[in-house]
């Protein structure tokens, strides 16, 4: 009883912040749009019928989920050296470290981005080396295209990774790495057999938060896809702010919601199985 | 008792200081209009006239797009804090169709008597065309010689990863679509005319969604033709000495239109009324297009020779307008953008 009662404010914040908002887009979402756009209040589920049968969605599904889950399988693997880094550390260095690979996620993603706009583009810095070393006679594109998103999105990704690893590595006893290198095993294979089945599990949850973020991605494949890049979040954005379909682009994100509503349970049984494992 | 009252009195004039300085003065009409060098502009060559001479204050509040706007309207649609409102023709007809803005008529606003039959048209029975504004083509003035005259330079293979395209639903790929189809077929309304026309830009594109807009990838290097509109890409012509070139290219151009329109419920309708009959007026149409290029929408403006003719009203550009009506647009955009993410788009990866 105590603990609902100091949990009160926290939920009731949530409330007004979340859930409140959250209702009300299932209430739009129910709305009807009629021949002309115009929207109308109603209480139909046409809108969810509509984009359930639009083979268009469908193949944005797969889009989002290709370009979250390789995005987020790069960003995990570019993190592992850096947990592990920071795991190996001396507990004076740990802390430092650890902020440092979490220290893009102090600057805004927005700015972040026009960042790597700036480097990727075909007048950026990597294609200014490229073509003065004479590589290349034409720019590289390595922007306005899925190449450039992927890029901007396991930057993006990667210092939440390194948060899920670190945490989920220190879990981990070192003495059976020690055990492992006492009979004989070297590095590589005490990491491959010892360290990295023991990871499974945290590489797994950082992949699964990594892929949960990935999917509601936004402003990279809008900033970086140069119109090319369609996926949920850019579609949402379209339906609500260039088609003024309001139900549709609501019962879309309602959608999209459920779906990481189940991404993020599995990511907690996930964790609980791993935290008991280590 | 006497403290009471003194307290009372005090917390009156704590209040009085505390609220807005708008309230203050007389809690004037709040007009939603687009941001950026839009403001700057109206802001000098409409609403301070207004205010002089009305002795009223307008309250300008920059609403976003368009589509930001209809939401800020069905936001506020019990309790409106806006009374007059300038959006596009497509976004005010759901505006009007949903009832958030009243409708109007020579009765109540006389000035709509005087009004070219497109401004009138394009508002249907709400609020009329208050600017003209047409789709340009823009270019790199420096790097691209001789002026191109036609959309097709955008084709040349000389301009690959030079373009910027601006892609259905964005509305300039809609009016680029009708403009190329009418040019190459009979109908602005048959998409499959502007297709292979398109397609051959396409090649060509760096982006089918210029960021931040086209005219500033153009000034900073990053490409050398986008297409624009017309007012603005003015404007930053005369901003960058020349360097942004402007062509109302001889395949065609559509009006894009602004409409003014009074909000449903206005605290302030009469003001409202008086603002948007300024707004219309002669003096207010002229003022504006000699400031910003804007087509004017009252037929009776006298606007000057040099401005009218860096606007799609000028005598030899007049028969390039195709008459599209967004409102038919409305209905055929699905298909054109699903045509063109998966004929266009899809056929110039990069």
């Amino acid at each position: 009883m105590i603990g609902w009662l100091l949990a009160a404010p926290a939920l009731a914040v949530l409330a007004l912040a979340f859930v409140w908002p959250m209702a009300g887009l299932f209430r739009i979402s129910l709305n009807r749009t009629t021949e002309t756009g115009a929207m109308e209040t109603a209480l139909t589920t046409e809108s969810y019928a509509k984009l359930l049968g639009d083979d268009f969605i469908r193949e944005l599904v797969w889009n989002t989920l290709l370009l979250a889950g390789s995005s987020a399988a790069i960003a995990v693997a570019l993190a592992l050296p850096v947990a592990l880094m920071v795991r190996a550390a001396s507990p004076r260095w740990r802390g430092p470290l650890a902020l440092m690979a979490i220290a893009p996620l102090l600057v805004s993603g927005t700015a972040r981005l026009i960042g790597w706009m700036a480097i990727l583009g075909d007048n950026g810095l990597i294609n200014a080396v490229l073509m003065g070393l004479g590589l290349r006679d034409t720019p590289y594109p390595l922007i306005n295209n899925w190449t450039g998103v992927r890029i901007g999105l396991v930057e993006s990704l990667m210092p939440y990774a390194v948060l899920v690893l670190i945490a989920g590595l220190g879990r981990l006893d070192p003495r059976l790495e020690e055990a492992a290198a006492t009979l004989g095993a070297g590095r590589v294979r005490t990491f491959l057999r010892v360290t990295l089945p023991l990871a499974a599990p945290a590489l797994l949850a950082a992949w699964l938060l990594a892929l949960v973020l990935g999917i509601s991605a936004f402003i990279t494949p809008r900033l970086m896809g140069g119109g090319r890049v369609f996926v949920l979040a850019t579609e949402i954005y379209d339906l609500a702010l260039e088609y003024v379909d309001w139900p549709a682009a609501s019962a879309l994100a309602m959608l999209l919601l459920g779906g990481l509503v189940l991404l993020m349970l599995l990511r907690g049984a996930l964790a609980r199985l791993g935290g008991r494992r280590a | 008792m006497i403290c009471w009252k003194e307290a009372l009195l005090g917390l009156a004039g704590l209040a009085a200081t505390a609220l807005p300085a708008a309230a203050q003065d007389g809690n004037p009409l709040t007009l939603m209009a687009y941001a950026g060098i839009f403001r700057e502009n109206y802001a000098e060559a409409v609403v301070k006239p207004f205010e002089s001479g009305n002795g009223a204050r307008v309250q300008y509040f920059e609403g976003g797009t368009s589509s930001q706007m209809l939401g800020t309207l069905r936001a506020q649609k019990a309790d409106p804090q806006v009374d007059v409102v300038i959006m596009d023709v497509t976004t005010a007809a759901l505006a009007c169709a949903e009832g958030l803005v009243e409708k109007l008529s020579p009765d109540t606003l006389p000035v709509l008597n005087d009004l070219d039959p497109q401004a009138r048209q394009a508002g249907g029975d709400c609020g009329p065309g208050v600017t003209f504004d047409h789709l340009v083509m823009v270019y790199d003035a420096q790097a691209v010689k001789p002026p191109p005259t036609r959309f097709e330079a955008m084709a040349d293979k000389a301009q690959k990863g030079a373009v910027g395209l601006a892609a259905p639903p964005n509305i300039q790929g809609l009016a680029l679509t009708a403009i190329l189809a009418k040019a190459h077929g009979k109908d602005w309304k048959d998409i499959s005319a502007a297709l292979p026309a398109l397609k051959a830009m396409a090649a060509n594109a760096q982006t089918f969604d210029p960021k931040p807009d086209g005219y500033s990838m153009i000034l900073n290097d990053q490409i050398r033709f986008a297409t624009g509109w017309n007012a603005r890409a003015q404007l930053y012509h005369d901003q960058s000495k020349g360097r942004l070139g402007v062509v109302l290219p001889e395949e065609g151009t559509a009006f894009q239109i602004n409409t003014i329109n009074l909000v449903a419920n206005s605290k302030h309708r009469d003001a409202a009324l008086a603002f948007i009959k300024h707004a219309l007026s002669p003096a207010g149409q002229k003022a504006f297009t000699e400031r910003m290029f804007y087509g004017p929408t009252n037929t009776k403006a006298q606007v000057s020779p040099e401005a009218m003719q860096r606007t799609a009203l000028a005598p030899e550009y007049r028969a390039r307008v195709i008459g599209v009506d967004w409102n038919e647009m409305l209905k055929l955009r699905d298909n054109w953008n699903q045509r063109w993410r998966r004929e266009v788009i899809s056929a110039a990866p990069r």
